[in-house]
């Protein structure tokens, strides 16, 4: 690979890119460029989006939460149709629905809501989010798998049942973790 | 047999692979995915902006180990050798369509033992599918259907991988700003850099020197039996994974509430036996493809490049299984990858006169 000039030119080229390459790169990490990009740093620019849409959820769902505090529980229920139709893509509404009618004692219900909220957002899962709910979940699951295990263990026909009870190990396995 | 010393390096491998795909999660990885390829791919062609599941971004030091220290080993031990040529888009494709296989299943041939062995029955099927599909692998093989010998060459063509996996090394430390991290979901759960690239590294070295791989030993055993030597690495790496699951308390045995799971058997049976009819004709799992183009095969390299383009895209399109079970495209890649399978052994066979 050195027998012409060529190849010697080929070489000395590459190198020369290689250095260019090189002080380039250490002028970048001099100047702090690296890291502090603006343009670039997406990781910041995702994290101030999603504090933004946090601060939006508690804006939007605000009204809910204040008709809760009342004990207009069915008010709220009313209100929560009407966001989650306006944002059908918005799990939040879904998780605060299966919150009121787990109060109410409708825990099938509650579970559904939980489920469809989850699966649009994870993050309901996670103990590092600021919406976590994880604690409630796993309490609802807990209280899932003995009333709606039993039930479903004395009614093996009932398919309503069986639909609830799959919910509540879809919630189990998803707050086991494991890989989405 | 005993007295030879690859028969001891194939039994290491098994038990470091095993060992370590629990640890991993002990540490901080995923539960169940200590060690999964397809999901460290997912993960690292995310991370790279390949795709925009903010859940599943962040590029696995691992996977960057695993290339690595198998380039280092065959380097040392005097076995690299730039070498491809063999068929090169179909095995783009196939590293595609592994991708698909895996996504559906949710997780490579190592982790679908990893499931099992913390007492994951859901992982039964994809077990079955997995020998089924090993099977039609043989099969295929047995039948004449050969992508076609690679050609070896001199040139400096099975570098490039390595070298690729070196930048993302590079990329690890100094994180640039346009690399993606992921701070909710898996992907946020991650086991210590340096411990996660150390075990990548070591399990590189052993599996290039032993050749050790899940689908491979699988072939083997349907093809030698107990005189193979892949046959007591994958019991080695069966009974430590099993092992180190039950001593942490991470051995769970049921059907429901498995972490990373869905229930839809049937998919997993098909996602699983793709990924093994695949991994038998083009030479290798997921794991094996990145060891190979570690020592330089750039056919295992294309391979390689399939699967990050296969997990991006089964993020990007929906492809992926979640445990709420697995979604109409998925299913649709899945058939359209047994399509792909099977009209490559129509066009890639040897028909004798």
């Amino acid at each position: 690979m050195f027998k012409d000039t060529f190849d010697k030119l080929c070489w000395a080229c590459l190198a020369l890119v290689l250095i260019a390459l090189l002080v380039l790169l250490g002028m970048k990490a001099g100047s702090g460029e690296g890291k502090a990009a603006s343009g670039l740093d997406k990781a910041v620019e995702r994290e101030m989006a999603y504090h933004a849409r946090v601060e939006l959820i508690a804006k939007l769902y605000g009204p809910v939460e204040g008709l809760r505090k009342e004990g207009k529980n069915q008010e709220a229920l009313l209100k929560l149709d009407e966001l989650i139709r306006k944002y059908p893509g918005e799990a939040h509404g879904h998780i605060l629905q299966g919150e009121i009618l787990r109060e109410m004692g409708a825990l099938d219900e509650a579970v559904t809501s939980y489920v469809a909220g989850v699966k649009l957002n994870g993050d309901y899962l996670d103990d590092k989010s600021p919406l976590s709910r994880r604690g409630d979940i796993q309490r609802l699951v807990d209280e899932g798998l003995k009333n709606i295990g039993t039930r479903a263990a004395a009614n093996p026909g009932n398919r309503t049942i069986a639909a609830s009870l799959q919910k509540v190990n879809y919630l189990r396995s998803r707050l086991a973790g494991g890989c989405e | 047999m005993m007295r030879d010393r690859h028969f001891w390096l194939v039994v290491a491998a098994g038990v470091l692979l095993g060992g370590l795909g629990v640890l991993l999660a002990v540490w901080g990885n995923p539960e169940n995915s200590g060690i999964c390829v397809s999901c460290f791919i997912e993960n690292s062609a995310g991370a790279l902006g390949f795709h925009d599941n903010s859940r599943m971004q962040y590029l696995r030091p691992e996977l960057i180990g695993f290339v690595l220290g198998s380039a280092a080993s065959a380097i040392l031990f005097r076995e690299f050798r730039s070498r491809g040529g063999s068929a090169p888009l179909p095995r783009l494709f196939a590293g595609i369509f592994m991708m698909v296989g895996c996504a559906v299943f949710i997780g490579c041939p190592i982790k679908l033992f990893l499931r099992l062995t913390a007492g994951d029955l859901t992982a039964l099927a994809g077990v079955a599918g997995l020998v089924a599909g090993v099977w039609a692998g043989v099969r295929s093989l047995a039948n004449g259907v050969e992508p076609g010998p690679p050609e070896q060459k001199g040139r400096g063509e099975g570098l490039l991988v390595p070298v690729g996996f070196i930048v993302m090394l590079a990329f690890l430390f100094v994180q640039p700003g346009f690399l993606l991290f992921s701070g909710r979901g898996s992907a946020a759960q991650h086991a210590p850099l340096l411990i996660s690239l150390a075990a990548g590294l070591s399990l590189g070295v052993a599996a290039q020197r032993s050749r050790f791989c899940i689908t491979g030993s699988i072939r083997d055993i349907m093809l030698m039996g107990r005189r193979s030597y892949m046959l007591w690495g994958f019991m080695a790496f069966l009974v430590a994974a099993a092992g180190f699951n039950l001593a942490s308390g991470r051995f769970n045995p049921g059907y429901y509430g498995q972490p990373g799971a869905h229930l839809d058997a049937l998919w997993s049976f098909l996602g699983m036996g793709l990924t093994g009819w695949i991994s038998v004709l083009i030479g290798g799992c997921p794991f094996r493809q990145l060891i190979k183009a570690g020592e330089g095969d750039g056919d295992a390299g294309l391979v390689v490049v399939g699967m990050f383009i296969g997990g991006a895209l089964v993020q990007s399109w929906g492809v992926a299984a979640t445990a709420a079970g697995v979604p109409l495209s998925g299913k649709i890649a899945v058939l359209a990858g047994f399509a792909f399978v099977l009209a490559g052994c129509l066009l890639f066979r040897e028909r004798s006169a």
